[in-house]
């Protein structure tokens, strides 16, 4: 029989009064009854995990976690103070917050995260930026968090946070290492699920937590259909070394670089003055695929190639991915001189001066006065954490519910069983830690009043609260990545003009600073969705303009017509 | 306006005890047919479910004011614990157990009565799948939660008089075909000190509206014939009840003081002696919000013209004053 233990770190733990009585609780039970078992030691189940233990039901609810891997691992993980892993996430100032009332933010090694302050993001086509600053958003001032927009942290961190913070609430056991077999419904009694673990153990549970990611074995469970696609879209992540910023810029490197770029957005988030992570959505695939293939043989393609993404023009950017995809289809290795080469060759066609910032050449490197634009782009990357380079689809997923009904009934998602965004917003992680906060507080206000934490009447509240924020942001973000992923002119146009015009209106601003979640406590909660809904309504009164310069443009007929074209035609030959 | 509870207690003086009185043989067999789906969440009773939290959220807040108010220490009071933790607590016209169940898993001792034997079949089933009310749970006492087919009447008859700290009839009163005889029984079973908790409807247009038109025969949420707008209770009329109580019914007695103070009106009562408050559902959000005291008080018919929650306290052996 395969153990189901404590992971072995809890004997650590200085809470001896409560680890008696965990000690009493395994022991006593005859039946493997609980009040909620989490699937799944991911962020979301951990955070749940967390907060109900922090929290007062701890005393009242036997709350399980089941995780097939090993969560010592993550317990255990430790990394050179200048090196970084490569999964990162943005984490709201409202995630953040809710971190720190939970108790957990305190184990998380804040010396290895970093702030967010600025943001530059701008249209690979047109070259229209918007620069975002935490002191722009009036929310930010006087909160705890400072004057950030969110704070960058490795996954890693926060799960091990999570952990250590699940050593001090011994009363919350984990079992890990042990895979879910099925999850069956029981066939007297009150129907509820019995999850048969693969240590021959069954737990009877009064709420099923889901918390088991995209292919959520709970879900399937509870029969709650999903819906969504994949955007043919792989997304490379790595960890880069670079310079820190000069003497002169006065500044640390707080800044976040988005590029949308029309095979997908790239993003530059800061970890440290020499170190930052990188989030490269591109399509097609393969294009993707061939890139983290070629760091085995010469990392400084990877590193050549990012460099590229930030500066060069779309069109000299297309001429380098055929040159990957070409390498591909022969079977040969990438050089990375001759992609520099190539590169720099593309600068000065492009009458790119050597002392720009826009020219990846070495100049850059030196620790002279940086050029007056160094500040819009990000700095040049030297190197590529060794290990840290990986890709992964992109997929948008949906659940139709949140809750189970009828035969699935005592049944809940959170996190990515229940919704998968595009990252290009970063969004993913907080909504999964808001889900958290929201069904911990629904099921500490069901416990208060006698109720029973599984029924649908409990949960109903966290299904109402998050399925629409929920839907808002994954629509928003959905229409971004659509909208600035096409060449196609007309739109090109409407969205540079259309990011030209956000950058004059305060109010579409802070909506969109929610992208980078700026606002915090949980009170915001719902500023946070109108600030989404306007994103929504933005884009899609872009994509009405956009029909419109469309159906103008290919009409060709009348002045306004003719004038589109010849904007068109402005756009096109510039570019060539 | 006439009062239902006035007329019933008039005639109680003249009217012998009867067993079971209060109780309606054509509204027992109507319920018995619903029992099934007592539990079904989406259903008939999803109402009811909904409405559980705040009669919950009242009882418990009412009842930890009482025991400040009695100058208990910090741990009676300690947010950790709820005030009905250990107290002996009779939940009357329990139907499928909603109330119960609540008020047993926050420690109350609970006896949950029904007149009707479908309900207390449905109800103890419900209750056996729930490791929290098995008596084989792994807790050290045994369940906390039982149930029985019987009124109110007969209980007190085999029981006698003040057996209770709590007694809820939550959303029974304007089913009960004599209402003041059911007050009296009620009253009878609190403990001196006790209290006594209501959940009705009042009679009034708005009322009628929500209850009856829309949710009955609109919308068809509740199944029509649940509700006789004649038997609702307008809370007027159980302050007034209750400042004539017990003096109106045992000339014996006539000396033990009123539950409520004669002069005061609904929105002059003593948050010591008893309160009203208003139930308001919110279709939006499927939920529904308990008034605020303040609110209750000075809102009327407004806030307190539909659903509404009532507590009184019965008053200790050797009065205050």
């Amino acid at each position: 029989m395969a153990s189901t233990r404590r992971v072995p770190f809890r004997a650590l733990s200085k809470a001896g009064r409560n680890t008696l009585r965990s000690r009493q609780y395994s022991s006593a039970r005859v039946s493997d009854d609980c009040h909620i078992v989490i699937v799944g030691g991911g962020p979301a189940g951990l955070a749940l995990a967390s907060a109900l233990g922090s929290s007062t039901v701890s005393d009242r609810l036997r709350v399980v976690l089941v995780e097939g891997g090993d969560l010592s691992k993550v317990h255990d993980w430790s990394m050179d103070s200048n090196a970084y892993s490569n999964r990162v996430s943005s984490l709201t100032n409202a995630s953040h917050s809710f971190l720190r009332d939970i108790g957990a933010w305190s184990h998380v090694e804040e010396s290895r995260t970093c702030p967010m302050e600025d943001m530059e993001v701008w249209d690979g086509v047109s070259d229209a930026r918007i620069s975002f600053h935490a002191s722009d958003v009036p929310s930010t001032t006087g909160s705890p968090e400072g004057q950030q927009m969110a704070r960058l942290t490795e996954n890693l961190n926060l799960q091990r946070g999570l952990l250590r913070h699940l050593n001090t609430h011994p009363e919350i056991e984990l079992i890990d290492k042990t895979k879910v077999e099925s999850i069956i419904r029981e066939e007297e009694g009150g129907q509820w699920p019995l999850v048969k673990l693969a240590n021959n153990r069954t737990l009877r549970t009064r709420l099923l937590v889901g918390a088991d990611g995209f292919n959520s074995p709970v879900r399937s469970y509870a029969r709650i259909p999903s819906y969504g696609w994949s955007y043919n879209t792989q997304a490379i992540v790595a960890t880069m070394f670079h310079p820190p910023p000069s003497l002169y810029q006065n500044t640390l490197h707080t800044t976040a670089y988005q590029r949308f770029l029309p095979t997908g957005p790239i993003a530059f988030l800061p970890l440290s003055p020499t170190a930052s992570s990188l989030v490269w959505s591109i399509n097609p695939p393969e294009l993707a695929q061939t890139l983290v293939a070629s760091v085995s043989q010469d990392p400084m393609v990877l590193a050549s190639m990012i460099n590229a993404a930030f500066r060069l023009p779309t069109v000299s950017l297309n001429y380098l991915y055929d040159v990957v995809m070409d390498a591909r289809t022969k079977g040969v290795a990438l050089d990375s001189e001759a992609i520099t080469k190539e590169i720099r060759w593309r600068e000065e066609s492009h009458g790119i001066d050597v002392n720009s910032a826009y020219a990846s050449s070495s100049t850059q490197l030196s620790q002279g006065m940086p050029s007056l634009d160094a500040a819009s782009l990000p700095p040049i990357v030297t190197s590529i954490q060794p290990g840290t380079v990986a890709s992964f689809p992109l997929k948008y997923n949906h659940a139709e519910t949140y809750l189970g009904e009828g035969l699935g009934a005592r049944t809940v998602l959170v996190g990515d069983a229940a919704h998968t965004v595009h990252p290009l917003a970063g969004q993913g992680l907080n909504q999964g830690l808001a889900d958290v906060e929201c069904l911990s507080r629904c099921i500490a206000e069901a416990v208060a009043n006698g109720g029973d934490v599984g029924s649908y009447t409990a949960l109903l509240p966290y299904a109402q609260e998050r399925y629409i924020a929920n839907h808002t942001i994954m629509s928003a973000v959905d229409k971004l990545h659509k909208l600035y992923s096409t060449e196609f002119e007309p739109v090109v146009w409407a969205r540079s003009v259309g990011v030209e015009v956000l950058n004059e209106l305060d109010i579409v601003k802070s909506a969109i600073m929610a992208t980078a979640g700026a606002h915090s406590s949980k009170t915001t909660n719902n500023s946070v969705n109108n600030g989404w809904s306007v994103v929504a309504q933005g884009v899609e009164s872009y994509a009405s303009t956009v029909k419109a310069a469309k159906m103008a443009s290919q009409g060709a007929i009348g002045l306004l017509g003719e004038g589109l074209q010849g904007i068109g035609r402005m756009i096109t030959n510039s570019r060539k | 306006m006439q009062s239902i509870l006035r007329n019933s207690i008039r005639r109680h003086a003249t009217a012998a005890t009867r067993q079971n009185s209060s109780v309606n043989a054509s509204e027992i067999s109507f319920f018995s047919k619903l029992s099934s789906q007592w539990w079904d969440e989406h259903g008939e009773f999803a109402f009811l479910h909904r409405m559980n939290p705040i009669r919950m959220q009242f009882i418990q807040e009412k009842l930890k004011e009482m025991t400040w108010e009695d100058g208990a220490g910090l741990e009676a009071t300690s947010p950790r614990r709820s005030a009905l933790d250990g107290l002996k607590v009779l939940d009357v016209g329990c139907g499928g157990g909603l109330l119960s169940e609540s008020l047993a898993r926050q420690g109350a001792h609970t006896l949950g009565i029904d007149a009707s034997e479908a309900n207390i079949a449905i109800a103890t089933l419900h209750s056996q799948a729930d490791p929290n009310f098995r008596a084989s749970s792994p807790s050290p006492s045994p369940s906390n939660l039982s149930y029985r087919q019987i009124s109110a009447e007969s209980l007190l008859a085999e029981s006698g008089p003040e057996q209770y700290d709590v007694v809820c009839s939550m959303e029974v009163l304007e089913h009960v075909d004599n209402p003041a005889d059911f007050l009296n029984s009620c009253a009878q079973l609190v403990k001196p000190g006790g209290h006594l908790f209501l959940s009705t409807i009042a009679r009034t247009p708005l009322a009628y509206f929500l209850t009856i038109f829309t949710a009955e025969t609109l919308l068809r949420k509740v199944t029509p014939g649940t509700h006789t707008y004649s038997k609702f209770v307008n809370p007027g009329e159980l302050v007034e009840y209750f400042q004539n109580y017990p003096t109106s019914l045992t000339s014996k007695t006539a000396t033990s003081q009123p539950w409520i103070t004669p002069s005061s009106s609904v929105s002059e009562l003593r948050r010591i002696e008893a309160e009203v408050r208003g139930m308001i559902y919110d279709p939006i959000r499927a939920k529904w919000h308990l008034a605020s005291r303040t609110a209750s008080l000075r809102g009327g018919d407004l806030i307190n013209g539909c659903n509404y929650l009532f507590w009184v306290r019965k008053p200790n052996v050797s009065p205050i004053h």
